[in-house]
């Protein structure tokens, strides 16, 4: 296996990071907290970039991994790393029905989107009951579009302006990605609709591991700025007349974190590579990235924070940001205990 | 990035592949956990089989010809270790010879040792290295063994220890201390010789390990004579040998340690499902959590390649030694766990699988310690990597 970024891919990389260093800093994620349209400014940049989730799951990788390290709030990731996918799948199933114009919007960038997959157990499953409500909703109140996986397994694409009054919203630790639930009987009202697409369990198999490996990749970039920000700061700061990572307590805690950042990285792009050669490893390579970048990234938070001492533990510092964001994505998508379960049943059938 | 070699490098491991089929005895087949308890270190299939591979040019695939090699690529070289390694074939049972004296004496010996370098690497010659010392083992620049000139010669005095293969060793490789001053870093005084093991003054004490074997030795010398012209390089420069390894094998390195932690877990796959464990909820989670560190370690050992191919340095695989070893030891504790009550039996016959598991968790104890603690590891990687402050 070859890891050798091609020259298209480095670009990517670099695009992307140059892009999240000038036009998303910390005082906008902060903004966001306190006002969610303080993010808007930031869509005229990403639009561009959301046709990443039509394309290699290596290079929405790429991307989305300088976007977790820039913790980038607001609706990218679930529009182009979930909905769009699985809209392009609904418009395979249903040519030039009226959800095929919505998928080209959203893959233009003209037009952001959400998925409403999850059942109440917080699990997201290929095939969903009847009468369960959806939870983990990203963005739900601030799309244009909600698309509401319903059994078959179908799907159906809504205008969010028509769910706007069932959602409800859920605080949960992340501050940068707003999160709703739909009830069972909300759910249910759309079942009968003519929208509704029949699809593939495969296809959406391949949609549900892409959107896996993207988030793991936004987690690793998350377990980055974590670790690099942590041994910044172990430079700096002086205690016993040293820098405290001159202390071997110190240093060790940060070879291990960075020993979880670079396997979780590689098993990133591993499992990139291998959902885009739809290799029969796919599967056991999907759950071992999602579980390696979620425990990397919740590491890297509490041993950063060790590391960080009480100027870590304040309101003021980013790590906190950094510290909620790892705990929700590790359990969005199904956290480490979930991907080592499902993949046990792989290994022992 | 791309999950498949050329179709090219493809014909490299098809014609390996034949090669092992034709060639390999089963003996080299075993696996590094296995053999480490055979009475004869060194056996007569294992000579023959290191022969045959250096005359067929695999022994050193990255070598020209005349060393063992066919001038194979940085990808061809890691395709021949990925292969032996998948396979579980050993391609010499004594590494110092062609992984550590040979490449030396190729790099910094005179035109009589590099001639040397043939016979190391074909295994004619078995080597040990003479590096640790009582006082000298993380802190190897502390070595006091003691070459005093003395006319054509120098008069060696002092001891080794751990010293892997010493028993067996024609000859050893041995770091000894030309100048003791003081003034000077202790690194600076360090000279490598060529010590021929039956030079008069020259002890060998095997040490039996854990295990019950003897593979490593504790080698005195009391005023041991030996020629000035066996001298490798400048006379106070052996510290820049201690760096010299197999250069070409360095992007590989890692492999045979993810190997052995498949191999690992694959045996705890068979071994839940033998004892009807392969239900219980927390023996396929730890199962589970330990493929995910295989994976993805061989994952980082595969991207560090490509830093490696490109020329550039590979700092992930700084981390795959410490990473690989410390999993060995969680692997095999895990075997023991699965075992229950019986995880502690030795007798031939009950033990299970040949006492395999114990014998790989006692093996793997030592794998944390040689070849540079765990603890050196990180401080290596805290200060080379991450650049953190000398402690």
């Amino acid at each position: 296996m070859d890891f050798t970024l091609t020259v298209e891919q480095q670009m990517v990389r670099d695009t992307a990071r140059a892009l999240f260093a000038k036009e998303c800093p910390s005082s906008l994620v902060r903004a966001h907290i306190v006002d969610p349209a303080a993010a808007d400014v930031l869509w005229p940049h990403l639009q561009d970039w959301v046709a990443l989730g039509d394309g290699p799951c290596t290079d929405l990788a790429l991307f989305c991994e300088e976007a977790g390290a820039a913790i980038v709030p607001g609706p990218f990731f679930v529009t182009a790393a979930l909905a769009l996918p699985l809209l392009r799948a609904m418009a395979d199933a249903a040519p030039g029905s009226p959800t095929a114009a919505i998928a080209d919007q959203v893959g233009a960038g003209t037009r952001t989107a959400t998925v409403a997959w999850a059942g109440v157990d917080g699990i997201w499953v290929i095939d969903p009951p009847e009468d369960h409500g959806r939870t983990f909703i990203l963005e739900a109140d601030r799309v244009d579009t909600i698309v509401v996986m319903l059994p078959g397994p179908s799907a159906i694409a809504v205008d969010a302006r028509i769910l706007r009054e069932e959602l409800v919203p859920v605080a949960t630790l992340d501050t940068t990605r707003r999160c709703c639930f739909l009830s069972a009987s909300s759910v249910a009202s759309l079942a009968g609709a003519t929208a509704v697409v029949p699809l593939d369990p495969d296809r959406l198999a391949g949609v549900l591991a892409g959107a896996t490996v993207a988030l793991a990749a936004e987690l690793v970039g998350t377990a980055r700025w974590l670790l690099d920000a942590s041994v910044a700061y172990a430079k700096e700061r002086v205690q016993f007349d040293k820098p405290i990572g001159a202390f071997q307590a110190v240093q060790h805690q940060l070879v291990d974190m960075a020993l979880d950042v670079e396997r979780a990285t590689a098993a990133v792009f591993y499992a990139a590579m291998a959902v885009d050669a739809a290799d029969e490893d796919a599967p056991r390579a999907t759950h071992v990235a999602k579980a390696a970048a979620g425990t990397a990234a919740r590491h890297c938070a509490k041993v950063g924070m060790q590391i960080h001492g009480g100027i870590g533990y304040t309101w003021e510092h980013d790590l906190h940001l950094y510290l909620r964001r790892a705990h929700a994505s590790d359990d969005l998508l199904g956290d480490a205990a979930y991907h080592h379960d499902r993949l046990a049943a792989l290994l022992f059938g | 990035m791309k999950l498949a070699w050329s179709d090219a490098d493809e014909e490299f491991r098809s014609s390996l592949r034949t090669f092992l089929e034709e060639h390999c005895p089963d003996e080299a087949r075993k696996g590094k956990d296995f053999m480490a308890n055979d009475d004869d270190r060194v056996p007569p299939w294992a000579r023959a089989w290191q022969a045959t591979l250096f005359d067929h040019g695999w022994m050193v695939p990255s070598y020209p010809a005349e060393l063992g090699g066919r001038g194979a690529t940085p990808l061809q070289t890691l395709i021949y270790l990925e292969e032996l390694a998948n396979q579980g074939v050993v391609r010499s049972v004594h590494f110092g010879g062609y992984a550590i004296v040979g490449p030396s004496l190729l790099e910094f010996g005179n035109n009589e040792q590099k001639a040397m370098a043939p016979a190391a690497i074909r295994g004619d010659t078995v080597w040990c290295v003479g590096m640790s010392e009582p006082d000298a083992g993380s802190d190897l620049a502390n070595l006091s063994t003691r070459a005093v000139e003395d006319g054509d010669s120098y008069v060696v005095n002092g001891q080794k220890v751990w010293t892997s293969y010493a028993p067996y060793a024609d000859q050893c490789f041995c770091y000894v201390r030309t100048t003791a001053d003081p003034s000077i870093a202790k690194h600076k005084g360090i000279s490598v010789l060529i010590v021929s093991m039956d030079t008069p003054g020259v002890e060998v004490r095997p040490i039996k390990h854990i295990t019950g074997a003897e593979e490593f030795a504790e080698v005195f010398f009391t005023d041991a004579v030996v020629p000035k012209t066996n001298l490798v390089g400048e006379r106070d420069g052996g510290w820049r040998i201690t760096m010299g390894s197999l250069a070409h094998e360095r992007g590989g390195l890692w492999v045979e340690g993810v190997a052995g932690a498949h191999r690992a877990l694959v045996g705890l796959v068979a071994l839940a499902q033998r004892n009807n464990l392969d239900r219980d909820p927390i023996v396929r989670r730890r199962i589970a959590a330990a493929y995910e560190q295989v994976a993805s370690l061989r994952a980082l050992g595969y991207k560090g390649f490509a830093s490696f191919a490109q020329g550039s340095s590979s700092p992930e695989h700084s981390y795959m030694k410490l990473a690989t070893s410390e999993l060995r030891k969680e692997l095999f504790d895990l075997g023991m766990d699965l075992l229950g009550p019986f995880g502690a039996v030795t007798e031939p016959g009950w033990a299970e699988e040949g006492g395999r598991w114990w014998q790989s968790e006692f093996i793997a104890l030592a794998a944390t310690i040689g070849g540079g603690t765990s603890e050196i590891q990180r401080n290596v990687v805290a200060t080379r990597v991450l650049g953190l402050p000398r402690s």
